[in-house]
């Protein structure tokens, strides 16, 4: 609605429950309010009420025709007085007419309709057909074409404009039709309520229990009051009819404060779930929002998933998630920043994504960036790991090359020198034959320092019989006494078994005593511990190895001045 | 002496085949892999086959394995495996399967004539050859130095000696010493490192050579 056209309503409104009352005191005998004070103001109160809280939902997002309802029930209301045969003018009297007791059907629609303005359930609907045609069509329109004023004895009635041919027996059976059926749907219309209520999600059930009890209580009254006028064969305004009346103003302006309520309600909501976020703001957790989420909305299995820019879905953590039940997307400014699974329907009341998406935009948006830049890092460790275990398997080709190349060719070498040095051994030059036997020995020495540097570079045994072979060879290898105290015999990833063989044996070839080497798989880590050694040197690069895959390097030095090394690597695969 | 040559590279096979054959030899056969070295073996059925550890087709260790299948299938034959590995578990695989007949030795001794030879008459004579470097080494920091260290120096001589495979009559002829004193020492190194002893030299080596080995309790 727009801004003028609400004023024009308000005013209207205001002018409509003003002249009602004027018809009412005017014709006070006529009137169910015009005899008192008290009933005036009740009247004018509810109506109001009405009027107010139906402009004010018209403005909010998604309540825009449920408002229209409201502000047409309290038209309604008010046009009771109209058929007043002290209205005055032909037109208003007969509009009062045909719509004296529209009021009951709009209340019910208003009702069934909340909060969005819309009734989904198709009981619900026609029940609300069968009540608007009972109210407006039997008691309203058909009544008036067969009622004639003066011939029931209404000599300063204004005309009926809607008379067709005026039958008094007709009038009166119309009559009793009319309010048979507004009995009937007024009775029926209250468990039909009910089980929409109970039908709906528990957000939603909390939020439209007042209005929906309310305005049960005012069917209720009006079924009373359809009731109470049967035997007399129309809608008085007895002591009774009055009394009736004035509980159905009450029950209106009761519907009007659990309209509010529920506003305010919302509102609270929204203030707890800012100040829960401004905490969660204050000391953020990953994955805080979505446990603060799933306490406010009561939904456990409530999930919130960022999308990546790769397409993935992950929570805070960036651990994938799969999102089951019913899927709100949480936009702001046009981005959608996460995915809301949930119950089917809880989310169902208006705008509550949205509060949600106000209310934690920033930390939603902390959350995303958090599991954006989880996912960056899971990425370079992976980068790491493949680099790390490009570099093995480098190194292993190089000691293979090694081995098989020039440590054979130096073989080959030596033997043909041997074979040179035997035919030379007669020979008339003892030189040449000390000359080759001098070059025998350094090719032996040049041979066992290729071994050694092959050894180095990756060890073959370790790729072939795991860590526990591999710690092994090094004892029998290295130039510093080795004891195993403790060594698993499983086989681990071949990054971990090369990143705690690397670890002993760095530590190892720059130690100068002897050491105490130590491993053993604990809690999914493989703890490497190599006692009474030098500090290695090369320290970080050890740590770059073993940091990619999750583990950890620490040198502490002991009181006798000796250093242990102490590697932690995550070895569940 | 009937040998067989089992290695990949043609340059070094030829080479041994010539210092081998002026060293009196008889080299009955060449192969370059594995299964051209059973083949050789079941048509020359050489006395000892002298086999590289690394053969075609993944170059790790079929020349053990095919050494192991050769003194299953033929035990007449003994099995000298050359390898470039320094390690002791290669050496302790290959004894464990086999009672005597078998030998490890480091490629390079290839150009020393005469360890080669030594090695290829002493598995001949169905004894046990360890590379002298892998024993040295397991001497030398032996992961269970204490009771070691409480030998005397003929006496560690003598276990260097008994560990590379000798027999006490070798070792009687490598250390110039007497039968009986020989013995002597032989007791007092199982009583003094608590090993059981065995008139078996195979056993013998095995056991001791776990016992260097063997992990700290």
């Amino acid at each position: 609605m727009a801004r003028a056209v609400r004023f024009a309503v308000l005013a209207a409104g205001i002018a409509v429950g003003v002249f009602s009352l004027a018809i009412a005191r005017r014709g006070a005998g006529d009137s169910i309010s015009g005899g008192s004070v008290f009933a005036g103001a009740a009247e004018l109160i509810a109506g109001y009420a009405l009027l107010a809280v139906g402009l004010l939902a018209s403005v909010r997002p998604r309540q825009g025709r449920f408002g229209a309802i409201l502000v047409a029930a309290s038209f309604a209301w008010f046009l009771l007085e109209w058929n007043n045969p002290a209205a005055g003018s032909a037109i208003v009297f007969t509009a009062g007419l045909a719509l004296y007791a529209a009021a009951p059907p709009v209340v019910a629609h208003a009702m069934l309709a909340y909060p969005d303005g819309r009734v989904r359930w198709w009981p619900g609907r026609a029940g609300l057909a069968l009540a608007y045609a009972s109210a407006v069509a039997v008691l309203g329109l058909a009544a008036a074409a067969v009622f004639d004023p003066a011939s029931e004895g209404c000599a300063q009635c204004p005309r009926n404009l809607l008379l067709i041919a005026g039958s008094n027996r007709m009038y009166a059976s119309l009559n009793r039709t009319g309010m048979y059926l507004g009995l009937a749907w007024a009775v029926l219309l209250i468990p039909l309520a009910v089980a929409g209520l109970v039908r709906s999600a528990p957000a939603s059930r909390r939020l439209a229990a007042p209005v929906v009890a309310t305005g049960c209580v005012y069917l209720g009254l009006v079924a009373a009051d359809f009731a109470h006028s049967l035997p007399r064969g129309f809608l008085g305004t007895d002591s009774v009819d009055l009394r009736l009346w004035l509980g159905e103003a009450a029950a209106l302006c009761a519907l009007s404060l659990g309209v509010t309520w529920a506003w305010v309600r919302a509102r609270h909501t929204r203030a707890a779930l800012a100040r829960l976020v401004v905490e969660l703001a204050e000391s953020p957790s990953p994955g805080g929002l979505r446990d603060v989420l799933a306490a406010m909305l009561r939904d456990p299995s409530l999930q919130l998933a960022y999308p990546l820019a790769d397409g993935r879905l992950v929570d805070a953590r960036c651990r994938p998630v799969e999102l089951t039940g019913e899927v709100t997307p949480i936009v702001r400014g046009g981005q959608q920043l996460a995915l809301l699974s949930h119950r089917p329907g809880l989310l169902g009341e208006p705008a509550l994504a949205g509060e949600v998406a106000a209310a934690a935009s920033l930390v939603l948006e902390n959350e995303r960036l958090q599991a954006e830049a989880l996912s960056q890092l899971e990425n370079l460790r992976a980068s790491r790991r493949r680099i790390v275990q490009a570099g093995d398997a480098a190194r292993r080709r190089l000691g293979r090359d090694l081995h098989d190349g020039a440590q054979q060719r130096l073989v080959t070498l030596s033997l043909a020198l041997r074979l040179a040095q035997t035919r030379l051994e007669p020979g008339p030059d003892p030189a040449v034959a000390e000359r080759i036997s001098e070059a025998g020995t350094q090719l032996r020495a040049a041979l066992a320092g290729l071994r050694e540097l092959a050894q180095g570079i990756f060890p073959e045994v370790l790729a072939d019989e795991g860590l526990s072979a591999a710690v092994d060879a090094l004892a029998d290898e290295a130039g510093i006494p080795l004891k195993i105290v403790a060594m698993p015999a499983e086989r681990f990833g071949s990054s971990v078994e090369a990143a705690a063989y690397f670890v002993v044996s760095e530590t190892v070839r720059q130690s100068r005593a002897s050491v105490r080497v130590s491993a053993a798989r604990c809690d999914g880590r493989l703890v490497v511990e190599i006692a009474g050694a030098a500090a290695p040197t090369n320290i970080i690069e050890l740590e770059d190895r073993v940091g990619t895959l999750g583990g950890s390097v620490e040198v502490s030095c002991g009181p006798d001045g000796q250093a242990k090394v102490r590697a932690e690597i995550p070895c569940e695969s | 002496m009937r040998v067989v040559i089992a290695d990949d590279e043609v340059l070094l096979r030829d080479g041994l085949d010539r210092l081998l054959t002026e060293a009196g030899f008889d080299v009955v056969g060449k192969a370059g892999t594995a299964q051209e070295l059973r083949r050789e073996v079941e048509l020359a059925h050489p006395d000892v086959a002298i086999i590289d550890i690394k053969m075609p087709p993944t170059h790790t260790d079929e020349g053990l394995i095919a050494a192991q299948e050769i003194r299953a299938s033929n035990p007449d034959v003994g099995v000298l495996v050359l390898s470039h590995y320094l390690q002791s578990r290669y050496a302790m695989r290959l004894i464990e399967q086999h009672t005597g007949g078998v030998g490890y030795l480091l490629k390079e001794r290839v150009s020393g004539v005469g360890v080669l030879a030594d090695a290829l008459v002493r598995v001949h004579d169905g004894e046990c050859v360890v590379d002298p470097t892998i024993v040295a080494r397991l001497l030398g920091h032996a992961r269970r130095a204490s009771p070691l260290s409480q030998l005397t120096e003929r006496e560690c001589e003598v276990l260097a000696q008994m560990a590379e495979g000798r027999s006490n009559q070798g070792i009687c002829a490598r250390l110039m010493l007497s039968p009986k004193t020989v013995e002597g020492h032989v007791r007092n190194i199982f009583m003094k490192l608590g090993v059981g002893e065995s008139a078996d030299d195979h056993r013998r080596v095995l056991a001791i050579l776990s016992y260097l080995r063997s992990r700290p309790e």
